[in-house]
């Protein structure tokens, strides 16, 4: 469904994203982890076209994307959160998750009628009508997740959306990331939550310094030295064990 | 419609006036009050609703005046062919402006703006085989609706009819698909773009819009006023009024821009009516007023008057449930 290249990113001397080449399977729920500074984020930068890679090719459905704007790579199912959520804070919640739903609804009653279904999914009704920016951390990731959805999305991108949430929000958001992937959705999930990630991912990679490093399934990637190094420590693999 | 109740007791008590004060010092504070509110509403579009704050609206407004004094004083022409020069002239250059300051933001945006209606001030009062110069424009005053001589009745109507018209624009811009997605991209543009929404075209077509409008409340100032002065009409003081009237009644809010221009037309004309003349040493006092006025909003009601309005109905409804 998706396929990377040879991606590389560079900041000046910084090489942020280095050679990276990636296969995502439609169907599919792909964790991504590694350490902060190891160029996750930049990566669904250049998928999602945020950044344009110096070298490298981005390839949604065999189409090749490199460098197209955001907004034509959302029309073509791909989208994805913010790991520093965005939401449109004036507006309430509704309305966030109906802008989302306009890219695809033919009306404005239509993707209000959409929003209305996926804020019911998300577990959003009761705050509906609330001011986005009014809305708690883990809510507002809900709300990222919401928005996110409402534009029916292929492929969906999601930045930590389990990060700096408590327990109970916690579990409800893996719940809808579960949910999410059940209905049909293509994943792919940037967390460093990684009980979660374990639980939830069938394939994992792991990128350092910006390169892809190793991957598998988590038991695979938990046992591999390189990534205990790297990301990981020993402290991980004895609280498994 | 009750959230229109406001615009429709306003305009209606506009347009029952002429019926009851023949006065000419009132209708023509009518006519100005109206004129301004309709052409900050043409700003609203662009700097409440789309949340490109501009300070430079001033150039479209110009643009405006000048094409329809042109035409008619020029070219014998109608003014209101002049208007409609005027309009495409102004969209033309908010495509341009909006295209160029595309990657701008906030700051940096509202001072693109402001070069770019000082470089047509310059133009304007240099070019004088063309404008006349900085003598400015004085516009032929011939009766008649197709020469726009009127009386101070009919531009009442006319300047009625203007600000209706742009108040239902942006009743458009609250409800329409693009209204809410150039919220979207006021609110936060990455987020907008990552839904689908092509934010850099939706934000000239805003500005464009705003252009056009603002171009045409220009033309039929100049024709109103029967002068253009190229000091004043590309002057940043009226670049900043146009913000102000609408930022003091509420950004992106329908009457806002309306509420504001009359507030502060009202308050501007009669303290310089009763500080004028033998206490011509007051004469600057309704600049302290609207400077005190606008420090008091943005403290404790940075919604504008229009969102205080709501605020009030809100208390109300608790208090009575």
């Amino acid at each position: 469904m998706l396929t990377l290249e040879h991606v590389t990113k560079r900041f000046g001397g910084l090489t942020a994203v280095r050679e990276v080449s990636l296969e995502v399977a439609a169907g599919e729920l792909l964790g991504i982890i590694g350490p902060n500074g190891a160029g996750k984020t930049t990566l669904f930068n250049v998928i999602s076209g945020f950044q344009r890679p110096e070298e490298g090719r981005v390839i949604l459905e065999g189409r090749d994307v490199t460098g197209d704007p955001p907004h034509t790579i959302a029309r073509l199912g791909l989208t994805r959160t913010f790991q520093i959520v965005k939401p449109f804070g004036n507006l309430s919640v509704l309305d966030n998750v109906m802008i989302g739903a306009l890219t695809r609804a033919t009306s404005v009653a239509e993707a209000r009628a959409e929003a209305g279904r996926v804020v019911e999914t998300c577990g959003l009704t009761a705050h509906a009508g609330a001011r986005a920016k009014a809305l708690p951390i883990g809510l507002r990731k809900r709300l990222e997740v919401a928005r996110a959805l409402a534009t029916r999305p292929r492929l969906l991108l999601l930045d930590e959306v389990m990060s700096g949430v408590n327990p109970t929000e916690l579990a409800g958001i893996v719940e809808l990331v579960r949910r999410v992937h059940a209905e049909g959705v293509t994943l792919v999930v940037i967390e460093h939550v990684m009980a979660a990630m374990m639980r939830l991912a069938r394939r994992i990679v792991v990128l350092h310094h910006g390169e892809l490093i190793a991957q598998g399934t988590p038991a695979e990637v938990a046992a591999d030295r390189r990534v205990i190094d790297a990301y990981l420590g020993d402290e991980f693999v004895l609280a498994q064990a | 419609m009750k959230k229109h109740a406001g615009a429709i007791v306003l305009f209606a008590v506009a347009a029952l006036t002429p019926l009851v004060i023949r006065g000419g010092f009132f209708l023509d504070s009518l006519v100005i009050i109206l004129l301004w509110g309709a052409i900050s509403a043409a700003w609203n579009v662009a700097g409440g609703y789309a949340g490109q704050v501009s300070l430079g609206h001033a150039a479209f407004f110009g643009i405006g005046a000048y094409a329809a004094a042109l035409v008619s004083a020029r070219w014998q022409q109608s003014p209101w062919l002049g208007l409609l020069v005027g309009m495409l002239v102004s969209v033309a250059a908010g495509l341009i402006i909006g295209y160029l300051s595309n990657r701008l933001r906030g700051p940096y945006f509202a001072l693109s703006t402001i070069a770019f209606s000082q470089v047509l001030l310059i133009v304007a009062s240099r070019w004088r085989g063309f404008t006349a110069g900085s003598e400015g424009i004085p516009v032929p005053f011939r009766p008649g609706f197709w020469t726009l001589g009127l009386g101070h009745v009919a531009w009442v109507y006319v300047a009625l009819a203007l600000a209706v018209v742009y108040y239902l624009v942006e009743v458009y811009l609250e409800r329409s698909r693009i209204g809410y997605q150039l919220a979207g991209v006021r609110e936060d543009e990455e987020a907008a773009e990552a839904l689908g929404i092509a934010s850099r075209r939706l934000k000239v077509f805003a500005i464009a819009l705003s252009a056009a409008l603002t171009s045409i409340g220009g033309s039929l100032w100049a024709q109103y006023i029967g002068f253009v002065d190229p000091f004043y009409v590309f002057s940043v003081d009226l670049s900043v009024r146009f913000a102000l009237h609408t930022i003091i009644g509420g950004m992106g809010v329908a009457l806002g821009p309306f509420l504001g221009a009359a507030l502060i037309t009202a308050l501007e004309t009669s303290l310089r009516a009763h500080f004028s003349g033998i206490k011509g040493g007051y004469v600057g006092l309704y600049l302290v007023t609207y400077g005190v006025i606008l420090i008091l909003v943005v403290r404790f009601v940075p919604e504008g008057l229009a969102g205080l309005a709501a605020r009030v109905r809100t208390r109300t409804i608790r208090a009575h449930a």
